[in-house]
């Protein structure tokens, strides 16, 4: 129990060491009226500016100090009160416009983490055990390419070769078509994605699964008259996992990085673009609310990686 | 059973090193010298009366040109100048600062280390470049910038290196010698861990550079790199407009295919010299 | 070795070589035996003598790029045969011949529970349901003798002691009701007291099954008063074959001698030097001609060098491959030409009494 309750103490602690570190920059690096308002912020003549600055001033208590700040703003994030946009016309909430886009976004990753897992794990067991054969050299050339090629540069080979000249998958996104022709329209993003992930899950599970094949225990499975089969996914598989866990975790950090940038080859309109809109749009409601749920997400998915740790491995439980 | 070592041949860097080293001295030379090559200037337009640019590759035009009629050959050679500097020098910066707060983490313990610990947790906890273009957007797009925002994601994986590898070394006997005759803290980092920490350090740096100009990539496609001048990125992302990128693919595939071979380069270089470093005897049965 | 019926483990002329960077290693050079049902036989060896690839043979447990040679016979059937279909057979290795291994530290799964490793082979091979097995698997743990069974098989390997680890082993081979047992080494990685007890617990299990063992030892002192009979292996090939207390009491082979002179004896005289064997046990790419032993051995004539000595009866159920066994009139004469000499045919140094140079000065000390 003590175990728990410190790992639930961190997490808290990364939590808000996480938002202390965004908020800052926000705040701290350039002028918050300015990133808040654009260029009218240092015009006080304009009676509609000025009111407009006042507003301002106010709904993000720009007159208080810093730290009271942070605490107001933490206060009003934690119950989903992310402020307005700031745009010209109208002002939707924030959290409004996150949650049309999110859906996007959490269907492409997890189609993607997926795709990542059902490509990468079999792919690293096969070649595992069949190391050094002729198959293996060139499936270990293949996951080397796609571990050097940019993600976006994937996303641009895949988008001209299986979208264009092929025209196996459709190329573009949208939000009106029915469910399942929106999920057909994910799959080229999601592989996109998946494809550089499932490569490095391969190399590093191969390396693992050539290594545990060599202990004594399967040599003593093999004793026991065990299948191929048996023994590969039973026995020799769990110890491997380490690993894969460990990379789950980082994977997961790179999926959502990458999604920023997939979304933008393929136009889906997710919270990875809403992310790139607003930074060139200036919209820093938004840009902080982004970073703080994309963070905190990876955050928690972090702990559960550990909690995923302690199931596997008993010995770490102790 | 007896098992006996295969013989340990004299081991040489065969072309599996020299290959892709090639590749990229050849890369960085032509980046280096570009000024002084015989390039066609990468602003210039090279209009053909009569035809719609962009011109697939020719004689002229190695790489072809883009929707503007600049040559691509010479717009690749500009993008690694930049992309190249940015990758070293966000290694540079990533592991000088990284480096130095590991180690000295890792010697001095105590709440320093725990703090340091804690904020490279914290670092490591934000996803993929999320922070850094946060910091780009709120400061400006130089090249020293991005380099600067780009380095500070590195710190926490470069100073966890570094710290555990001084934490290993430093229960090591010549260390607590050290002490025992009265070396100074900073005396023991620079004579007797540093040499020691360095090498696993140094088998990150290859990687370091590499996701170095992944990530300046990745920015500039997003659009979010420098404003003037070129990358490979920006480059990549201006031919992977749909009608471009359909009708014309050369315009992006020239700047993918050099900046793939160079990670790939980096990467393959890194593996093979892992691999012979790491000579393992060949056992009989099992 | 006359039975009326067929031996259950009928080896003829075993060879088994592997391809190495440095040539190929003959590990097992024409080895050949029997064993009866129920019977035992120790296989005793220094390290490089082939018997644990021989044991490795009989499990099918070689790597793929090993060449075998010679027939292997288990209760009738071809095991090189079988060994090399894939898909029938599947229940022939873990049910009627098990193994037990050295290190029962890495010979278990560390993220499994024990109880499943012992049910395992049961579940897999006789379609056991899980409660079932888990059942057979608590008997077995009580038959090995561990305490507290039904706690024990829900423990993970690391939370048990070395012996305990051993005999989770040992029930985990004895799950099917194997007719023969094949254990290497079992005890050399566990405590000298821990060592007595799982030797007389695999004895004991054998009594109650009537299960064939081979047990694979460097060490003779493991099969004294123990095994039914025991063949000394040196360089792949078969020196001495015989029942087990006339290798103790009349050996055949000169190496099986020196190795029974290595054993310190708890009445000598204090100080009594140990006597070691000198030289090392040959690599095996070139298999030499004459007898394997030649260069140690302080018998050694030029016929040995000659000539490789085939296996000969000396009746009773007692083979040794030398041209002059120990104790015939031969081996005397060749002994006193030797040390008369100062050497033997091979160039290793005797002493005036016959015993070889080497053996004496390596400085092993004093027994205390």
């Amino acid at each position: 129990m003590r175990f728990w309750g410190l790992r639930v103490g961190m997490l808290i602690a990364l939590l808000l060491a996480v938002s202390m570190f965004t908020f800052g920059a926000m705040n701290l690096l350039g002028d918050p009226l300015f990133n808040i308002l654009g260029p009218i912020a240092g015009d006080t003549e304009n009676p509609e500016n000025l009111a407009k600055i006042q507003a301002a001033e106010e709904q993000y208590y720009l007159d208080r100090p810093l730290p009271e700040r942070y605490v107001r703003w933490l206060g009003d994030f934690v119950t989903g009160d992310f402020g307005v946009r700031f745009s010209a016309s109208g002002q939707p909430p924030v959290s409004e416009v996150i949650k049309e886009r999110l859906p996007r976004t959490l269907a492409l990753s997890g189609m993607a983490m997926t795709f990542t897992l059902a490509i990468g794990i079999p792919w690293g067991v096969w070649s595992g055990s069949r190391s050094e054969s002729a198959r293996d050299r060139l499936s270990t050339g293949v996951a080397f390419f796609l571990v050097s090629i940019p993600n976006f540069a994937l996303g641009v080979v895949l988008l001209y070769a299986v979208g264009f000249r092929l025209g196996w998958m459709p190329v573009r996104f949208d939000a009106g078509d029915p469910f399942w022709q929106r999920m057909h329209q994910l799959v080229l993003p999601a592989l996109t994605l998946a494809l550089g992930g499932a490569a490095v899950y391969q190399r590093l599970l191969r390396t693992d699964m050539i290594t545990t094949l060599q202990e004594d225990f399967i040599l003593m499975a093999r004793a026991k008259g065990l299948s191929r089969r048996h023994i590969l996914f039973r026995h020799a598989l769990r110890p491997s996992l380490f690993s894969v866990v460990t990379l789950f975790g980082i994977n997961a950090g790179g999926i959502f990085g990458g999604a920023l940038i997939v979304e933008l080859i393929f136009g889906i309109p997710g919270i990875g673009s809403l992310f790139v809109e607003s930074i060139f749009r200036e919209d820093f409601p938004v840009v902080l609310a982004l970073v703080m749920i994309l963070t905190a997400a990876f955050v928690v998915m972090n702990f559960v990686v550990d909690i995923l740790y302690s199931i596997i491995d008993p010995r770490v439980r102790q | 059973m007896d098992e006996s070592s295969g013989a340990v041949k004299a081991r040489r860097l065969g072309p599996g090193f020299w290959l892709p080293m090639g590749w990229i001295i050849v890369i960085v030379g032509v980046a280096l010298l570009a000024p002084v090559l015989p390039l066609k200037d990468p602003t210039d337009y090279f209009i053909r009366p009569g035809e719609r640019p962009p011109y697939p590759p020719s004689a002229d035009h190695w790489f072809g040109t883009d929707q503007d009629a600049r040559d691509m050959f010479s717009r690749i050679v500009s993008g690694a100048r930049v992309s190249l500097a940015v990758g070293f020098m966000t290694v540079a910066m990533s592991f000088i600062v990284g480096g130095t707060l590991g180690m000295v983490a890792g010697l001095v313990r105590g709440w320093f280390d725990r703090l340091v610990s804690f904020l490279f947790l914290v670092l490591l906890s934000f996803p993929g470049l999320v922070f850094t273009i946060l910091i780009i957007a709120l400061i400006d797009r130089s090249v020293l910038t991005i380099s600067v925002a780009l380095a500070i994601g590195g710190i926490a994986p470069v100073g966890r290196l570094a710290r555990a590898a001084t934490l290993s070394f430093a229960e090591r006997e010549f260390v607590i010698a050290a002490r025992t005759l009265g070396a100074r803290n900073s005396r023991i980092l620079f004579r007797e861990l540093l040499p020691n920490v360095v090498i696993p350090m140094g088998a990150l740096v290859l990687l370091g550079v590499a996701t170095a100009i992944l990530a300046e990539g990745g920015l500039a496609f997003l659009g979010l790199s420098i404003e003037k001048g070129e990358t490979w990125g920006k480059l990549i992302r201006n031919g992977s407009g749909s009608r471009v990128l359909r009708d014309s693919p050369w315009v992006a595939f020239g700047p993918i295919t050099v900046m793939f071979l160079t990670l790939a380069s980096i990467n393959y270089i890194g593996d093979y010299l892992r691999g012979f470093f790491n000579v393992r005897e060949t056992g009989l049965g099992q | 070795m006359t039975g009326r019926q067929a031996p259950l483990l009928s080896v003829r002329d075993l060879k088994v070589v592997f391809p190495t960077p440095i040539g190929m290693v003959h590990a097992v050079d024409g080895v050949s035996f029997d064993l009866e049902a129920g019977q035992s036989m120790g296989i005793v060896g220094e390290s490089g003598s082939g018997k644990t690839v021989t044991a490795k043979t009989l499990m099918n447990l070689l790597p793929s790029y090993a060449l075998v040679d010679g027939s292997v016979n288990f209760d009738g059937r071809d095991l090189r045969a079988l060994a090399a279909e894939r898909k029938t057979e599947k229940h022939l290795w873990g049910v009627e011949i098990s193994m037990v291994f050295q290190d029962p530290m890495t010979s278990l799964n560390p993220v499994k529970k024990v109880g499943e490793q012992i049910a395992e082979s049961v579940r897999y091979h006789l379609g056991q349901t899980r409660t079932a097995a888990r059942r057979q698997a608590g008997d077995l743990l009580e038959q090995v003798g561990i305490p507290e069974p039904g706690r024990r098989l829900d423990e993970y390997p690391h939370q048990l002691s070395g012996g305990l680890r051993q005999r989770v082993v040992i029930a985990a081979a004895l799950a099917c009701e194997p007719r023969l047992l094949i254990a290497d080494e079992p005890t050399t990685s566990l405590d000298v007291t821990v060592q007595k007890h799982i030797l007389d617990l695999l004895d004991d299990l054998r009594a109650v099954r009537g299960m064939a063992m081979i047990l694979v030892t460097h060490d003779l002192g493991v099969v004294k008063g123990r095994t039914d009979e025991v063949m000394v292996m040196y360089a792949g090939r078969t020196m001495e074959e015989a029942p087990t207390e006339a290798v103790f009491s009349q050996q055949g082979h000169p190496y099986t001698e020196a190795l029974i002179e290595t054993i310190p004896k708890i009445n000598s005289a204090s100080h009594t030097r140990l006597v070691p064997i000198p030289g090392q046990p040959p690599v095996t790419t070139s298999p030499p001609t004459g007898c394997p032993f030649a260069d140690r051995c302080r018998y050694a004539t030029d016929l040995c060098v000659a000539q490789g000595p085939p296996l000969t009866a000396l009746g009773n159920g007692h083979h040794v491959a030398c041209h002059m066994p120990v104790g015939t009139p031969a081996a005397e004469t060749a002994l006193v030409a030797n040390a008369a000499r100062g050497h033997t045919a091979t160039g290793l140094e005797i002493h005036q009494s016959g015993v070889p140079i080497g053996a004496v000065t390596d400085g092993l000390g004093e027994q205390s």
